[in-house]
């Protein structure tokens, strides 16, 4: 079995791991339980994070408006204040640590992937203030505790979650024949119905019609956010019944009875066991792990998998990553930038993330250019993990990550920054050497080309060095 | 010479034919035309930027918001005072504006209206490519769309090769990029390799170094490449900000801001392009436009109705372009918004239809699935 297993499926191999004796059960044994989160600095709750959402939305929509109304400068001023006491500035930063200290440095690595995986199929793109407050704290407390348990479940914890409905707008649609459809003339949203159907369970393949994306819409209706002055729209998510249209409802064909809060699991049920949904979602996991353009044949004891444990994540996972290992050897995969950099701070140990300690935050001034620095670089390579621009996520496939800029990022990436990231102790020419004969069958070839510069240690020498290795065709590349 | 004859049978002559439409040009005196498209992404106040002049409502209701020394379009419209470029350009016919228009999406949701704008479709997040990169498929023109941004927007995708400027905080070494191109190899390296090559072949200019948030230089190299004849016909700059619910102003206010950084971009075009100015068409793209009445934050609020900046060599003339539905409480759209009375689609397809030299009806279908959007290139571009 080749190195780059282990990168097909998880991070690659950090210094200090030698390759595994059977790799294969060393992959699957994984995924069984959830490892802890292993970031030692602090780790606030999704409920914490809303409240700071809300006073940051309040202050700022119900106070500093007002009273800055005449006045630009000083309404600017006043708002960056805020922004820095709330965090606004700060969380978002936090999030990234805590999510790539987990893929540098887990015992499960290939748990972490399905974690990245599965945070993008449920995505939250970028709107209002959900990247800066919430959708980090939903990565961790509404995807992975769901990971060991059913697919149908993961559904339902994310269809109800204060962050996706807040990101698909169900707080604001109304059942027209509900009390405050009626008493307030409004109606349903689409946007959160049609992406439950398109994007999180059965996609067009299952050719729903425009009528079935307003009908369970209606079923979703009364999901929404709790509405207070204080608290704005970050109040807690219930069943307000007085939104929810009444009447029985029919969605691909099934009935389901007026039935106020319970119809919501019951066509959940349908829709995440629904045979299109097991193909399209097995489909998309293969071709995040073995390529772009999966065979039937690489898909289909996935499917199996997935049939025959009800749904089991943890079988599902289990299936992908026996698939990923049976054609590890003909297939190729290109990596999207975040996983290739979280890869290069395993298998060389960069220092990112920046330690706990230096995390630290005060609430007192702007979050530092160390602190900023991982989200910073996140950004400059295209791959803002919570920051994805449509409800679809980030891609996984090669053609939408190979333009002219993205290439170049990476090389800038690797051959100017990345230097200003090797460890003091790990600046030798043989450390490198030891890291390539680790995690690449070609290392020696590798090494050839990097021969010129085996007597450098300089930021300008590591530049020359890592500039080359990082972005090898089986670099980018499985 | 981008257009060759080759091409130009593939891309549209039976169509073209068939619709008994035959552009006014001959082959040797073809020049490279250009469509430069700024997005103003938040919702741009179409009444800040081209107000109408005199209207006692909107008086009443902007209070805060009035603009003084407003510069002179028309009897009817004036033209804010940090939008100076198209005010010199009005004089020469070489800057017109659409007005009361929006793309058909009333929702007030940046997100899926940003969607939509670039999309050009009814249902957000439904079609996965931009109108501008179906048009240029469509017109088979391929490789000739710059993208002056770090992803590819979804208003460019749909057709393959786009390029993009948005250089990295430093210098890439070509030493570095050819070492690499070397080691790519093998069928499945292909695309790649391929971008790669476009890389290589980059002209010197783009192989630099800048800080992507100065915007000017940004402009300037892209003034630069579509000058070239052989360079891009396309571009596509993306400008934020336009969400100014509050402290919005007037004259120099948050709106106004981000209206002088479009005039910055304009400017340096426009001086910068020298002769193929005169064969470039620029024009502004936005979600919607913002509530007629001023809100407790002396801000607006996410409306309908938007207008749309136009400048270029290729205009008809200095106009303002409008069928003005009035801002009486009954003419608003649901008695808040200015109306929009023209599918701002169909100006962007008659833009296409003249800058890529195609039939407007083939680009409809092509582009648009056919909807209803009437050809105005009669009436807003040379043609």
């Amino acid at each position: 079995m080749s190195l780059n297993f282990y990168r097909r499926v998880a991070f690659g191999l950090s210094p200090n791991e030698k390759p595994y004796k059977d790799p294969l059960n060393w992959a699957i044994n994984q995924l069984d339980r959830i490892p802890d989160l292993l970031w030692p600095g602090t780790i606030p709750t999704e409920k914490d994070l809303r409240k700071k959402y809300g006073e940051w939305v309040y202050g700022d929509r119900e106070v500093l408006r007002k009273k800055f109304k005449n006045d630009k400068h000083a309404y600017r001023k006043a708002k960056d204040e805020l922004r820095i006491k709330t965090g606004e500035r700060y969380f978002e930063l936090n999030e990234h640590a805590i999510r790539h200290f987990q893929t540098k440095y887990s015992k499960q690595p290939v748990f972490e992937r399905f974690w990245l995986f599965w945070g993008n199929h449920f995505a939250i793109s970028e709107k209002d203030f959900l990247a800066e407050f919430s959708t980090g704290p939903y990565q961790r407390e509404i995807i992975r505790p769901n990971m060991v348990k059913t697919f149908e479940e993961m559904v339902q914890s994310v269809t109800t979650s204060w962050c996706m409905i807040h990101h698909l707008d169900n707080s604001e649609s109304f059942g027209p024949n509900s009390k405050k459809g009626m008493e307030w003339g409004e109606t349903i949203n689409e946007n959160h119905a049609r992406e439950l159907l398109e994007l999180h369970t059965v996609s067009p393949n299952a050719g729903y019609t425009q009528e079935d994306v307003i009908q369970l819409a209606y079923i979703m209706t009364g999901w929404a956010h709790k509405w207070d002055r204080k608290n704005l729209e970050t109040g807690d998510i219930w069943f307000d019944q007085e939104m929810h249209q009444k009447g029985d409802k029919i969605v691909l064909g099934v009935k389901y009875k007026n039935d106020a809060k319970r119809e919501l699991a019951k066509v959940i049920h349908d829709l995440a066991t629904h045979p299109i949904c097991i193909k399209f979602v097995s489909t998309k996991l293969c071709k995040h792990f073995i390529t772009d353009e999966p065979t039937e044949e690489m898909i289909d004891p996935v499917i199996e998998a997935w049939n025959k444990s009800n749904g089991s994540l943890i079988e599902i996972h289990k299936a992908v990553i026996t698939q990923a290992y049976k054609y590890n050897e003909i297939t190729h995969k290109f990596h999207p930038p975040e996983i290739w950099l979280m890869q290069l701070s395993r298998m060389f140990d960069l220092n990112i993330p920046l330690s706990f300690e230096k995390m630290n935050y005060t609430f007192k001034s702007k979050p530092n250019n160390r602190q900023r620095q991982l989200s910073w670089i996140l950004r400059e390579i295209g791959h803002s993990p919570y920051r994805a621009k449509q409800p679809n996520g980030w891609s996984d496939l090669e053609v939408d990550w190979v333009s002219p800029e993205l290439l170049l990022r990476r090389f800038w990436f690797a051959s100017v920054e990345l230097p200003m990231l090797v460890k003091s102790g790990n600046r030798s020419h043989g450390f490198i050497l030891s890291c390539l004969k680790n995690n690449f069958e070609d290392h020696k070839n590798m090494a050839s080309l990097i021969d010129n510069f085996r007597f450098g240690t300089s930021d300008y020498d590591l530049g020359q060095k890592y500039g080359v290795i990082c972005n090898l065709p089986g670099v980018l590349k499985i | 010479m981008n257009c060759t004859r080759r091409n130009f049978l593939i891309g549209g002559s039976t169509t073209l034919f068939l619709s008994g439409y035959f552009p006014k040009i001959s082959f040797a005196s073809m020049q490279k035309k250009n469509l430069i498209i700024i997005s103003l992404r938040g919702g741009m106040d179409g009444l800040t930027a081209v107000p109408v002049i005199g209207d006692k409502r909107l008086k009443k209701l902007r209070k805060k918001l009035i603009l003084e020394d407003v510069l002179n379009l028309n009897s009817d419209f004036g033209l804010h005072p940090k939008l100076e470029i198209f005010h010199k350009l009005w004089q020469k016919n070489q800057a017109a504006f659409v007005h009361a228009t929006n793309i058909p999406y009333t929702g007030r949701s940046h997100f899926d209206g940003q969607n939509l704008m670039e999309t050009g479709a009814h249902i957000p997040y439904k079609e996965k490519t931009g109108w501008l990169g179906r048009g240029l498929l469509a017109s088979n023109i391929i490789g000739k769309g710059l993208a002056i941004s770090l992803p590819m927007p979804l208003l460019l995708r749909g057709v393959p090769q786009n390029n993009n400027f948005f250089p990295s905080p430093d210098f890439v070494e070509t030493k570095l990029i050819d070492q690499i191109y070397n080691e790519f190899k093998g069928e499945h390296n292909e695309l790649i390799k391929s971008t790669l090559d476009t890389i290589r072949k980059r002209p010197l200019s783009m192989q630099i170094a800048t800080d992507s948030d100065d915007r000017k230089k940004l402009a300037l190299e892209a003034a630069k490449q579509l000058k070239d004849q052989s360079g891009p016909r396309v571009a596509v700059f993306d400008l934020d900000g336009f969400d100014t619910h509050a402290a919005q102003g007037g004259v120099d206010g948050a709106h106004a801001d981000e209206l002088e950084e479009v005039n910055k971009i304009v400017t340096i075009l426009h001086e910068n392009l020298g002769q193929a100015f005169d064969n470039t068409l620029i024009l502004t793209l936005t979600e919607f436009g913002r509530t007629i009445k001023q809100n407790g934050g002396y801000g607006t609020e996410h409306g309908y109705g938007s207008a749309i900046l136009m400048a270029g060599g290729l205009l008809k003339k200095s106009q303002v372009y409008t069928d003005w539905p009035g801002l009486k409480k009954k003419e608003l759209f649901e008695g808040r918004d200015l109306n929009s009375t023209i599918d701002s689609r169909a100006v962007y397809n008659s833009a296409m239809s003249v800058c890529f030299n195609q039939d407007p009806e083939f680009l409809r279908k092509e582009v648009f699935w056919g909807d209803e959007l009437p050809d105005l290139s009669q009436d807003l571009f040379k043609i």
